[in-house]
């Protein structure tokens, strides 16, 4: 058995418990659950698009050679500046980071793609302005590039 | 038709769309390469995606932001500074949807630390872990979750001192 068939086995679990205990509850949560899935299929299916471009056209070598382990401390801060101007939504760093990893790419680079494609955000940068001023925004950032940089090496020193 | 035109997210696949087919159109082996990668990945995610989406939704509707706000308060305190570095790790969503949670955090007195730790463990991530662990392995998935309570607190404490501190400051200079 797959791994995602046994979570899609709580998934529906967890809902027929949450039916049992309140009807209405349950179907906004379906509701909000199809709306997850119509705003994210898409953008998935795009991305994994670009990861099928980075197969045909980009070698192995490539990869390896901006993002692998020889690269070190270099690789891992392109793959936080790829990551901070990915307009990527969460779920599709997981697959694209994988797929990085499997061609050559090293886990402290994945790591700092990670990191930084989720919290970083160009997209985001005008609302948190707007929100929180411009020495959070700013300070925020930075620090969240300089920490998973730090965060990425750690984690290339254990998992290597 | 015109409402699916409207739509944002279907411009990612008309544009995804089109890009493999002129792909296919200046090499067809090239092109053969794009949409097998796409249909291989898409059936590796789709069952993970589907329950996910189902953990999330079922989290929305049973833990009403209300609640959070209520639960961190101003996370201030050891408690308040734990919980804000642990606690959002387990919420799903985009930082557009977190933001608007955070100013309300916020307007009821949350430090400038608080927040800023809540937005870096909110990254953990956790209800995508089925997804984090089908691509980069158990490891790297649980290695990372547990990291992030380390890069929130670092990140509180951090920006306390330097956002906070001048504000004070001031204040104690008048």
């Amino acid at each position: 058995m797959r791994a995602g068939q046994i979570y899609l086995l709580v998934a529906f679990g967890l809902m027929a418990i949450s039916y049992f205990k309140e009807k209405q509850r349950t179907r906004d949560a379906l509701k909000a659950t199809f709306k997850i899935l119509y705003t994210i299929m898409p953008v998935l299916i795009f991305v994994f698009v670009l990861m099928g471009l980075i197969q045909a056209y980009v070698s192995r070598e490539t990869i390896a050679s901006i993002l692998g382990q020889k690269n070190g401390a270099l690789g891992i801060i392109y793959a936080e500046l790829i990551g901070s101007i990915a307009l990527f939504l969460p779920p599709a760093v997981f697959p694209f980071g994988g797929y990085l990893h499997n061609n050559g790419a090293s886990y402290g680079s994945i790591a700092g793609f990670v990191f930084t494609a989720i919290l970083i955000g160009v997209t985001t940068l005008p609302l948190e302005f707007k929100l929180f001023g411009k020495r959070f925004t700013i300070a925020r950032n930075i620090f969240t590039f300089v920490l998973a940089f730090f965060i990425a090496l750690l984690m290339e020193e254990i998992l290597r | 038709m015109s409402k699916i035109f409207k739509n944002d997210t279907f411009w990612f696949l008309f544009l995804g769309f089109v890009i493999t087919l002129v792909v296919y159109i200046l090499n067809a082996e090239k092109g053969m390469i794009v949409a097998k990668t796409v249909y291989s990945t898409f059936f590796e995610v789709l069952d993970i995606i589907v329950a996910v989406s189902i953990f999330i939704g079922l989290f929305q509707v049973w833990v009403k932001p209300q609640t959070i706000v209520k639960l961190l308060g101003k996370g201030s305190g050891i408690k308040g500074f734990i919980l804000v570095c642990t606690f959002p790790i387990l919420m799903g969503g985009s930082l557009f949807t977190v933001f608007p949670l955070l100013k309300a955090l916020k307007e009821k007195g949350a430090r400038t630390g608080a927040i800023a730790s809540f937005i870096t463990a909110w990254g953990g991530k956790a209800p995508l872990l089925p997804l984090e662990t089908q691509f980069l392995g158990w490891p790297f998935a649980l290695l990372r979750l547990s990291l992030v309570v380390l890069f929130a607190f670092v990140m509180g404490i951090l920006m306390d001192w330097v956002v906070e501190k001048p504000v004070e400051a001031n204040v104690n200079k008048r």
